[in-house]
């Protein structure tokens, strides 16, 4: 078994610091990221596990003379294959890099979180229980006996209200007390015996045991992995794919797979039921004992008074209303992202106006180098801050209330039907949703889809779906000199698509749709510190990022501008623009632009049409808006969401997605032309 | 609880049979105990970890619209369970459940 002696770094100061690595694990809701927050604060950091998909949180705090690394863990149910999260988790607690865990309970909800703790226990790492949401037991005059707690776990519990900072560093005190009582008497934490209350029944329990030293016998092996060999026993059980894959590969341990197999066809022959069915329904029967023990209601009073969080749910998961409520925050989301972004772009706008008027007197406009570095550099820094980053920060901002406050699983609920149509089920409407802002974090988001099958889908869906960007050009243009009713027709032609792609790929991707299981947890008011801390998060990522690469762009452009690289681009174009499409040869470039951000299409196209002292109506025709736009809206995800499609799929699959949108864009742009054309010419 | 139904007449509704229905079926906030869990390995896994398994009492809370999902309440926490799903979890109803 590893060591989990806490290590000893030299800090900046020379000085020797105690670092103790902390793992924060527990069930989606249970408060883990509030308690995270109140530990780390501004020190916390998002990543991604090595070569992984699945979130990494981290932050540190220096207490008590301990420096203490934290990661907060994603929130599981069990530490089976179910989804990627569950197997990192369960890998990263029982790596060298854990010293001890500290498992989140919603003390409101403790029947279902103990069955994770009873997970976590079987993998053997010194952890302390942090009982969370004692103000809502209080409320409801339940009583928790803490010692009794104790004696069952023979480990520390300790109550917690997370959301007022009660009780949380005391956890940290508590991990300190642990930690200095191992060293220098013992050099190893010696996890206690199981008690009675917490092994299975009879037949399971002895199989168990007797898989055990069949495993231990092959120590050498098994100590590169960790994990221990009750753990391992009960995996092989249970037909776990991740640890049988881990067996098979050793000539040695390849027979336990054969016992383990015997096993369990007598267990489930004995029992009537299949294995997971058995061993989760005698966690619960222990739990359902441990229960009657430890919890104590204080009055008999009934609780049916029907709260406001269950109006609020009644509401939003109505036949009619949900799906008016969901089409309001939607456009919502819009709205609270433009009108700031607006106020801030414009208050921008207004200051770099203001600047280049003072630069371009001192140096003057044609000046090559005021071009590359200030229109390109300094423009383009202008123009990423102002506008892109005055948008994204408040879509993080109401997409964090969203998710904090729990209104997006109901959407989930309403959508699940017809996602099903599309391949996929209900959860891929959160990625679309966040879509609406932007396709970077929406794809992204798809990270929580359980399967690959499902990831790939949604992850095509959520590029098609128009973003903020996307938007900008549709209402500056067909919006702004044809009327909403177009805007709305192009809506219609870019939603049909989403349906089409999806019904498509559900039809020729091999597999089926997971069906959906989640959990809709209450509704509650968000909590203003996660909410700012995870939106600051985010926009850092993107800050860091998408700036760079923007201001890289804009310079190029200006150098290409001058070295009148562009027009044999447009010329090469031609086909598809002039020809096919009917647009001006001009759009050319700007269509390649768009790749990079898709409103440069419309910017570049104002900057032209400025420059020849035309406006946009008269520079094109109606039916080249029309088409212009559809293009704008369907034909590549921008390079930045390219990118993290890669990330979450592969770059083959990032390219072929790209290029079966460019060529449904042509193939629509190229129909409504020569449709046009071919309609009015009758 | 009336399980000697059958010393009834005729004509009259035989109570206190259990019924057993799918999820799909059944009444909304009653009582109902889990009789089988029919899906697949994985999602069997999943609802078991979950506490959806044979014994358990739940409740059917919510249905989506257009044979949407199912929402259910057990072991203290509200699950969305798609319909695909729910059409193949057998359940139990007392005699609070309409024929």
């Amino acid at each position: 078994m590893s060591c989990h002696l806490p290590k000893k770094p030299k800090n900046k100061e020379g000085k020797y610091k105690d670092t103790l690595n902390i793992a924060l694990a527990g069930n989606p809701n249970v408060g883990k990221s509030v308690i995270f927050n109140q530990l780390t604060g501004l020190s916390q950091t998002i990543g991604n596990w090595p070569g992984k998909t699945v979130e990494r949180m981290e932050g540190y705090l220096d207490f008590l003379g301990y420096h203490f690394n934290i990661v907060d863990l994603p929130g599981i149910y069990s530490l089976s294959t179910y989804s990627l999260e569950e197997i990192v988790s369960r890998e990263y607690i029982v790596s060298d890099e854990v010293d001890l865990i500290i498992n989140v309970i919603d003390a409101s909800n403790l029947e279902r979180n103990l069955f994770f703790t009873f997970q976590l226990l079987e993998l053997k790492v010194p952890m302390i229980l942090a009982i969370n949401q004692m103000d809502i037991l209080r409320k409801r005059k339940i009583e928790l006996d803490f010692e009794e707690l104790e004696r069952i776990f023979k480990l520390p519990v300790l109550p917690v209200v997370a959301v007022h900072g009660i009780g949380v560093h005391q956890l940290l005190e508590k991990a300190i007390e642990i930690v200095e009582a191992w060293t220098p008497l013992k050099k190893e934490f010696e996890f206690p015996e199981l008690s009675s209350i917490l092994s299975f029944g009879k037949e399971v329990e002895t199989k168990i045991q007797d898989l055990t030293p069949e495993i231990n016998k092959n120590q050498d092996y098994f100590s590169d992995f960790h994990y221990p060999s009750r753990f391992l026993a009960i995996k092989l059980l249970e037909d776990d794919d991740e640890i049988i894959k881990i067996f098979e590969s050793d000539e040695k341990a390849r027979t336990n797979i054969e016992i383990a197999k015997n096993y369990r066809k007598e267990l489930e022959d004995y029992h009537g039921e299949d294995i997971n069915t058995i061993i989760s329904s005698e966690i619960y029967n222990n739990i359902l004992k441990i229960i009657e023990k430890v919890v104590h209601i204080k009055s008999k009073e009934k609780v049916k008074k029907v709260s406001l969080a269950d109006k609020i749910d009644h509401l939003t998961t109505h036949s009619f209303w949900g799906y008016v409520i969901l089409a309001f925050i939607v456009f919502g989301i819009y709205a609270f992202t433009f009108t700031v972004g607006d106020l801030l772009g414009g208050l921008l706008e207004g200051i770099y106006g203001d600047l280049s008027v003072i630069i371009y007197e001192r140096y003057g406009e044609d000046n090559i180098w005021v071009k590359i570095l200030w229109n390109g550099g300094v423009g383009g820094f202008f123009g990423a801050v102002g506008g892109v980053l005055v948008y994204v920060i408040p879509f993080f901002l109401i997409i964090e209330i969203l998710q904090d406050s729990g209104y997006l699983p109901r959407a989930a609920f309403l959508m699940d039907r017809i996602m099903h149509v599309m391949g996929v089920h209900g959860k891929t409407i959160i990625p679309m949703i966040l879509g609406f802002g932007c396709n970077v974090p929406a794809c992204a988001g798809c990270r929580i889809m359980e399967t690959e099958r499902e990831k790939k889908i949604s992850v095509v869906l959520s590029s098609l779906v128009p973003c903020a960007a996307v938007m900008t050009v549709v209402m500056g243009l067909v919006g702004r000199y044809l009327g909403l009713f177009w805007v709305l027709f192009l809506f219609a032609i870019n939603f049909s698509v989403i349906l089409l792609v999806g019904r498509v790929l559900n039809k020729t991707m091999p597999g089926v749709c997971t069906e959906l299981i989640m959990e809709m947890h209450e509704y509650r008011v968000p909590n203003y510190s996660v909410i700012t801390k995870q939106t600051w998060l985010r926009s850092k990522e993107f800050i860091y990022k998408a700036l760079p690469l923007i201001i890289v762009l804009g310079i190029t452009l200006e150098i290409l501008l001058e070295l009148r690289a562009l027009d044999p681009i447009n010329i090469v174009l031609s086909p598809i623009t002039v020809f096919w499409l009917g647009l001006p040869i001009v759009t050319g470039v700007f269509l390649i632009y768009g790749i990079l951000r898709k409103e440069l299409t419309l910017v570049l196209l104002a900057i032209l049409a400025s420059s020849m002292g035309l406006t946009l109506i008269e520079l094109m025709t109606p039916i080249q808006m029309i088409v212009f736009c559809l293009v704008t809206m369907l034909y590549i995800p921008c390079f930045a969401t390219v990118v993290i499609i890669a990330k979450q799929t592969n770059w083959k699959y990032a390219l072929q997605i790209s290029f079966m949108e460019i060529t449904v864009a042509l193939l629509i742009g190229g129909l409504i032309h020569f449709g046009y054309i071919f309609f009015t010419t009758l | 609880m009336i399980r000697s139904m059958h010393k009834k007449s005729h004509g009259h509704k035989r109570r206190g049979t259990p019924l057993i229905k799918c999820l799909t079926e059944c009444d909304k906030e009653v009582d109902v105990r889990v009789l089988n869990v029919d899906t697949g390995f994985k999602s069997k896994r999943r609802l078991a970890n979950l506490g959806v398994v044979p014994g358990t009492t739940i409740q059917k809370r919510k249905e989506a619209p257009f044979r949407g999902p199912i929402e259910i309440y057990v072991k203290g926490a509200q699950l969305v369970i798609g319909r695909g799903l729910a059409s193949k979890i057998l359940v139990e109803c007392n005699e609070a459940c309409s024929y």
